[in-house]
């Protein structure tokens, strides 16, 4: 087919057939009998639990596997005409491009301008066609001004983009997308959906997208593929798609539909507009307020934790700055707070510096015991042998409070991605308990990174656990301990929050700009905020479980 | 945190140079220091790569590395005072010390320890300048069409140094935050730790450069940045200090001698390759921009009727 043609869309854009894949040295295969076809143009969101084949498939399309990887494969994989099977990535490359999760290891210039003109250069396009190229892209990603900025001062939204326009500096028919939200705040996460959805529709690029938070970009996308074991579960429509995760995969529905199922509302929304036209079809008004939930008296025993007029100074790329700026902060005991804010808004770093990692340069800084887990579980994991990280009565009881008892003779790479972060939270408590009593503040940064429903839900009973002062967790029996910890998570994840959290702190360049009970903060803005919340704008009403009881008129 | 001596990306003469024509200044200052043992040719061109760095724009970079390099300066003077007992001026008997034996500090030793301390301080100062203002991403485009397998594997290391050591970082907090009672994190699991991400890390890097198109045998673009009009600057000025150089080590310019007494010539000759290498360090001058004023345009004249 001539080059002509495929720019007219006359071929897909993907076309997989009859596909298995395996890794080498695996012992099942990822891919199982896949068989998709993307038309040009089209917008498709690739769901599915973890491990389930969406980077895989992913992969596989842009020509990684099994180029890069390796391993057996059989089957047809066609990408605008290319045979991805025999051509290679760096073929590939003027066809499709491909964004993966972590932003800081697909960069390889110095230079933003230089990265994103890097793909021309290796295909030999002419200088002037680079620049215009580099420009142009650069205009379409709103990042002209990052050009002339070294890839090391960028932040992750930043870098994210940059990545991106590297990949479309070619102008791919096709581009694919590995959870490239999953480090960034609501607020650049919404962007890059919506600035996805807008090359999509100018430029005509087709979108596959892998995502786990289905609520951010369901609305953007013409249809969804849904991944179970390495095959295909479901290809439809989105609005099909609902109907069929809450039949076959209910941890895949949004919480939108979620609200409609429980409140018996049909058909299930797609998104936040489709549900205001339902429910404006369906003549349902929710009450303008709803009685706020009664939140603990927070002066009803001594903070555990607790800042005053706190100012953290630290050099960031070129400069020092002040990340932290004056916050006043109260922790009390068994109190669940979801620390929130953009990205480089400072919840990291308060974390670190109460558990002593920076020293602030003014205030005053209060904690009785803190143990942090920071963003990557595996820093913690240095030995082959879980009882060899844990050693001692100290460790056991650390590993008996998250409920890994049983799992001392094992490798922790032999670990599911959930244990391993359970195991990384022992070490961080193993001898910050006095016999089996919790720290008095356990804090999690960013635990939610690439975690499907499931996995957040296990996370979810073990803050409930932590902050209870117990832990009854999964296939592990229940834990006792006395005292009830103050659990603080920072987190980008507005449902995840939702679902654990009692209070919600709001930083914005480190500042305390809202503090207080988590329905409130959660329905009080829109990039903050629930789903749930954004649909039926009801202050106090955040949860599907909420909103139904209010659509069926069980809340004043 | 970022090095102080990483490439920002600024606009001037040296940083818009061509790679060739900035490797060839810089490196035409480290030539003389090398050439040279005399304090003051070395003085002279330690100068000229601060006063290149300040001017361009460098001057965290100039600074760091004046910081590091007169440091080593004085760690060298202070080793070389203390196991070279040469020369007739002795400023103090130490007496008998395990391994060093009888120890005098003389005068010459230490005054050769400078020279020597001077001449890598002034290497210092000159990578360091080449460092913050030489974009390497124009170096590695440069060699790749010579030598594209090592242009592949410095592009991979050059992204990788900043990851690992972002890594690293992260592994010490982590290992900060271990509770008391878990097994404390030794050098080497941290060390096997850290290599074992850093692979991980070298293989999403290579996929990266794999998906950008890095294989491919397609024909390598002209690059629209390869030269510069400053070029013909820098060259000239590495031809004009090489050259005075070689004439001046001739002529004897070069001329110090340490032991047994301190001889450090100030001849005319050595006076000028002094001068002419200070000089050079103005090559990345750039003159400011001037506004012309506007002058009132000259319309026609209004005659009186």
């Amino acid at each position: 087919m001539s080059e002509l043609a495929i720019r007219r869309g006359a071929a897909p854009a993907l076309a997989v057939r009859g596909l298995d894949y395996t890794y080498p040295r695996a012992s099942k295969p990822a891919l199982v009998d896949v068989s998709l076809e993307i038309a040009p143009g089209e917008f498709v969101l690739l769901a599915g639990r973890s491990a389930s084949g969406k980077s895989t498939l992913l992969k596989a399309a842009c020509g990684l596997v099994p180029h890069f990887h390796g391993g057996e494969i059989e089957g047809e994989v066609r990408v605008a005409e290319l045979d991805a099977l025999e051509a290679g990535p760096g073929e590939l490359a003027a066809a499709v491009g491909y964004l993966a999760q972590d932003p800081e290891t697909q960069v390889v210039s110095t230079t933003v301008a230089a990265e994103i003109e890097l793909p021309l250069e290796m295909r030999g396009d002419a200088s002037g066609d680079r620049a215009r190229a580099v420009e142009e892209v650069a205009l379409a990603l709103a990042i002209p001004h990052l050009l002339d900025r070294a890839v090391d001062t960028l932040s992750g939204g930043e870098l994210q983009r940059v990545a991106l326009a590297a990949a479309l500096v070619t102008r791919p028919r096709l581009i694919l997308l590995d959870e490239p939200t999953s480090q960034l705040d609501p607020v650049a996460g919404d962007e890059l959906i919506w600035l996805l959805r807008r090359l999509n529709e100018e430029w005509g690029v087709a979108v596959l997208l892998a995502e786990h938070r289905l609520e951010r970009c369901l609305a953007a996308a013409d249809r969804v593929v849904a991944m179970e074991g390495g095959g295909i579960g479901f290809d439809g429509a989105p609005g099909d798609f609902l109907s069929w995760s809450h039949g076959n995969d209910p941890a895949l529905t949004t919480p939108a539909a979620r609200l409609f199922s429980l409140a018996g509302l049909d058909p299930l929304p797609v998104g936040v507009r489709d549900a205001r036209q339902t429910l404006r079809g369906t003549g349902i008004a929710p009450p303008p307020h709803i009685a706020s939930r009664r939140v603990p008296d927070p002066r009803s025993s001594d903070p555990v934790l607790e800042t005053k007029n706190l100012w953290v100074e630290l050099d960031r790329g070129e400069e020092m700055r002040d990340v932290l700026r004056g916050i006043d902060l109260e922790v009390r005991p068994g109190e669940r707070i979801a620390l929130m804010g953009r990205n480089g808004a400072g919840k990291s770093t308060l974390l670190q510096t109460a558990a002593g990692l920076h020293e602030p340069v003014a205030g005053k800084l209060s904690v009785d015991s803190i143990a942090l887990l920071t963003q990557n579980p595996s820093d913690y994991l240095v030995r082959e042998r879980v009882g060899d990280e844990l050693p001692e009565d100290e460790g056991v009881a650390a590993l008996r409070a998250v409920g890994l008892e049983h799992a001392v003779d094992a490798d922790p790479r032999d670990l599911s991605g959930g244990e391993r972060q359970r195991l990384a939270l022992a070490i961080a408590l193993a001898g910050r308990m006095e016999g089996e009593q919790l720290p008095a503040v356990v804090a999690l940064d960013e635990p939610t990174r690439g975690m499907d429903r499931a996995r957040k839900d296990d996370l979810v009973a073990l803050i409930r656990g932590l902050a209870g002062g117990s832990v009854a967790f999964v296939d592990s029996e229940a834990t006792k301990a006395t005292r009830p910890a103050a659990v603080v998570v920072a987190t980008h994840d507005v449902e995840f929050a939702s679902a654990f959290a009692e209070r919600v702190v709001l930083l914005g360049e480190g500042v305390v700009i809202a503090d207080g009970p988590m329905e409130e903060i959660l329905s009080g803005g829109w990039y903050f905020a629930t789903e749930v919340a954004r649909v039926l704008d009801v202050p106090g009403v955040v949860t599907p479980e909420q909103g139904a009881a209010v659509l069926r008129g069980e809340l004043e | 945190m970022r090095s102080p001596f990483a490439y920002k990306p600024k606009r001037g003469p040296l940083q818009d140079a061509s790679p060739g024509a900035a490797v060839a200044y810089l490196g035409a200052i480290v030539v003389v220091a090398f050439l040279y043992l005399n304090p003051l040719v070395l003085l002279a061109a330690g100068a000229a790569a601060t006063l290149a760095g300040v001017l361009a724009g460098a001057r965290t970079a100039v600074r760091a590395a004046l910081k590091m390099g007169l440091s080593l300066a004085l760690l060298i003077a202070l080793v070389n005072a203390l196991v070279t007992s040469r020369g007739e001026t002795v400023i103090a008997r130490l007496g008998d010390w395990p391994l060093f034996g009888r120890v005098d500090v003389t005068l010459e030793a230490i005054v050769a320890g400078v020279s020597y301390g001077l001449l890598a301080a002034a290497t210092i100062v000159a990578f360091a300048v080449y460092s913050a203002c030489v974009d390497p991403d124009r170096v590695l485009r440069a060699l790749r069409p010579f030598a594209g397998r090592s242009a592949l594997t410095a592009t991979l290391v050059s992204r990788l140094v900043p990851v690992a050591a972002a890594d690293a970082g992260r592994l010490r907090d982590a290992a900060a935050l271990r509770g008391p009672a878990a097994a404390p994190v030794g050098k080497a699991p941290l060390a096997r730790r850290l290599l074992a991400g850093s692979l991980d890390r070298a293989v999403d890097v290579a996929a990266t450069l794999e998906l950008r198109g890095y294989s491919l045998d397609a024909p390598r673009a002209r690059n629209r940045r390869n030269r510069s009009r400053y070029d013909r600057r820098f060259y000239a000025v590495a031809t004009l200090i090489l050259a005075t150089a070689i004439a001046g080590k001739i002529l004897g310019a070069d001329d110090f001698q340490a032991y047994p007494t301190i001889a450090i010539g100030l001849s005319p000759a050595t006076l000028a390759v002094a001068a002419v290498v200070t000089l050079s360090g103005l090559a990345p001058f750039r003159r400011a921009l001037k506004r012309r004023p506007l002058q009132a345009s000259r319309g026609p004249e209004l005659r009186r009727v």
